[in-house]
């Protein structure tokens, strides 16, 4: 499905709304995930303004999909995406990290928005996956279940029960996209622990693979496409999406360091005009740095 | 009060199993998940009735609780069940942070609790986890104590929102209430009054204070037995005006006396009232296999053993008054 010039100019305007929302906060709240929360703003951006079937106004719709962010580190990404889909006003962003503000991983019980709470890995695919039983089982058909995981946390031996499990009950209303940003916490992933030859070994699991490049919008959209109304044939789902970690700023890019470390308002400010005039806009700063 | 004799009733998981499938045809939001275990944990009852209800997961207990979270989101009422040292231990994380964390409506048998689990030894063996998951904030914790109470502590279980771990013990225990019996989070019971000290027992450990009251009353001494299902909320009110009675407290559970069942007892009087006590349970010890009688007098969890402490514990008392 193709999509028109106009939606794409759209989809990766969101992606640079989530890429700057995610630094701003990171930088006020000084702590969080710039480099899993920057490879991962294109798939967010197509997820959620193209693809999710969901109601800022009614968040507890019954038949709305679900999205379980399982590296729930890159949590950012997240928040800035239901601030800007208006789940709550973007201004709480800046409450990222404060006593009573926004969790530094995820609580569903405090943010709008949030279909779960996580943050020790492993565990969101399993989340999901009871989910799509239990959406499957209560007869609501059209929706669906949506799980981002990492690839590093692709160690975890809990997302192969998960993948076990997901695929012994046909659970084709289950669709995993993984953020393959190649970097891990502290190393890339083949340095740290190889999880090669992944479509293999996805697919040896019993899962439908598709393959894209987790940056182009329409081959985003392709999958999810693909995924939702072409390949389901009683499989799980899993798009590999090949992304770069802290896509955006060139200091950010495949570099480890930044997996964890938070800028300070100065680099923030550099990194965001960076940002801005990647993406052909006039160059924008930290909105916060003091003195402005 | 006390009935029939044990080793003619059926086991406390026999009964947990009857009534998930009792509840089962009353409630029908409600979901047993299994890890491969479901004739020991006797689910299997559940199973037979509701197969369209029941969901395997293999032996994969951390899935088992991220499955169980999952179902919990889609509005289902999910029990979760394998042994409680895979909960504890195997799967502390998952179900801590998948259920407890949002506060999941799950439900959470802990099978084969403390000592009694045939002779399968430490790796099967739960002595830790009345004390993890009494630090587990948003959940509650229960350790019934005969039959009529377990259908009871379910009951309310189910009609509780939000995360509950309860105890199930592979093992006999005579009745100590009536069929009408209720619970209540953060209520214990009187079972028999007494003037010389308190005996607090949860689970099965209820059934040998009542015993160790019997072998006190032969030496003139005056036992309360008090029974604490409900361990978390704990009824500080109760421990409190019992011991302002007797002056000085026995705790007793099938668990490690570190930080379980008698170090919340301890913590309510040391911060209220203040008296002389001993804990009775498993002391700081992996625990072995053998038969299971000789286990408990092994470890030091008989009746005699309560009796004895209690001794210990009216003897602190009046040296404390000279």
């Amino acid at each position: 499905m193709q999509l028109s010039k106009e939606q794409i100019v759209q989809l990766e305007d969101f992606a640079y709304q989530i890429r700057r929302l995610s630094l701003e906060m990171i930088t006020c709240g000084q702590w969080g995930h710039p480099g899993g929360s920057l490879s991962m703003a294109d798939l967010m951006s197509v997820l959620y303004f193209k693809v999710l079937r969901v109601n800022p106004q009614k968040p507890d719709w019954e038949e709305r999909d679900r999205f379980v962010l399982s590296k729930a580190h890159a949590s950012p990404a997240l928040y800035a995406t239901l601030a800007i889909m208006g789940f709550f006003p973007i201004e709480d962003i800046y409450q990222y990290c404060q006593i009573g503000g926004i969790e530094g991983h995820t609580d569903m019980r405090r943010t709008k928005g949030l279909e779960s709470s996580g943050g020790s890995l492993g565990m969101g695919l399993s989340i999901a996956a009871g989910l799509a039983y239990g959406l499957r089982k209560k007869e609501l058909f059209k929706s669906s279940v949506y799980c981002m995981i990492g690839d590093g946390e692709s160690n975890e031996g809990n997302i192969w029960e998960a993948a076990m499990f997901a695929s012994h009950y046909h659970l084709d209303n289950l669709i995993t996209i993984m953020d393959y940003n190649k970097v891990m916490a502290k190393g890339f992933v083949w340095d740290e622990m190889g999880i090669e030859p992944l479509r293999d070994k996805w697919q040896a699991f019993g899962w439908e693979v598709l393959e894209i490049d987790g940056h182009d919008i329409q081959a985003i959209y392709d999958s999810l496409y693909k995924a939702r109304w072409i390949q389901r044939c009683g499989k799980p789902i899993l798009i590999i999406a090949h992304t770069v970690k802290g896509r955006g700023i060139e200091d950010t890019e495949f570099n480890y360091k930044w997996h964890t470390q938070h800028p300070t308002p100065q680099e923030a400010d550099q990194m965001l005009r960076e940002l801005s005039v990647r993406y052909g806009k006039p160059a924008a700063g930290y909105s916060r740095l003091e003195g402005r | 009060m006390a009935g029939h004799e044990a080793s003619s009733t059926p086991q406390m998981r026999e009964i947990f199993g009857q009534t998930l499938a009792e509840m089962g045809g009353v409630h029908e939001d409600i979901m047993v998940v299994d890890a491969d275990l479901h004739t020991s944990t006797r689910v299997v009852l559940f199973k037979e009735k509701f197969p369209e209800r029941f969901i395997q997961v293999g032996i994969a207990e951390q899935n088992l609780f991220g499955v169980a979270a999952g179902l919990a989101l889609a509005g289902f009422v999910p029990f979760p069940c394998t042994f409680a040292s895979f909960v504890a231990r195997k799967s502390a994380d998952q179900f801590a942070l998948s259920i407890c964390f949002p506060a999941l409506n799950v439900k959470v048998p802990g099978s084969y609790v403390g000592v009694p689990t045939s002779k399968a030894g430490a790796s099967h063996n739960s002595f830790e986890d009345i004390a993890y998951m009494r630090t587990i904030p948003n959940l509650k914790v229960a350790a019934p104590g005969d039959a009529a109470d377990m259908r009871a502590v379910m009951k309310t279980a189910y009609e509780t929102p939000g995360p509950v771990y309860f105890r199930v013990v592979r093992y006999s225990l005579p009745d100590l209430f009536d069929s009408d019996h209720t619970f209540e989070w953060g209520k214990g019971k009187v079972i028999k009054t007494g003037s010389d000290v308190t005996l607090f027992g949860t689970g099965m450990m209820t059934d040998r204070c009542l015993k160790a009251a019997v072998l006190l009353e032969k030496q003139k001494i005056s036992a309360e037995v008090v029974h604490m299902a409900s361990i978390k909320p704990i009824d500080e009110q109760l421990i409190i005006e019992s011991v302002t009675r007797t002056g000085c407290a026995v705790t007793a559970e099938n668990a490690s006396i570190v930080a379980g069942f008698g170090a919340a007892v301890a913590e309510v009087l040391v911060e209220n009232f203040p008296v002389p006590m001993k804990r009775i349970g498993i002391r700081d010890s992996w625990i072995d296999s053998g038969d299971i009688e000789d286990l408990f007098a092994h470890y030091h969890m008989q009746p005699e053993d309560i009796a004895k402490a209690a001794f210990e514990a009216i003897k602190m008392k009046e040296s404390k008054r000279k």
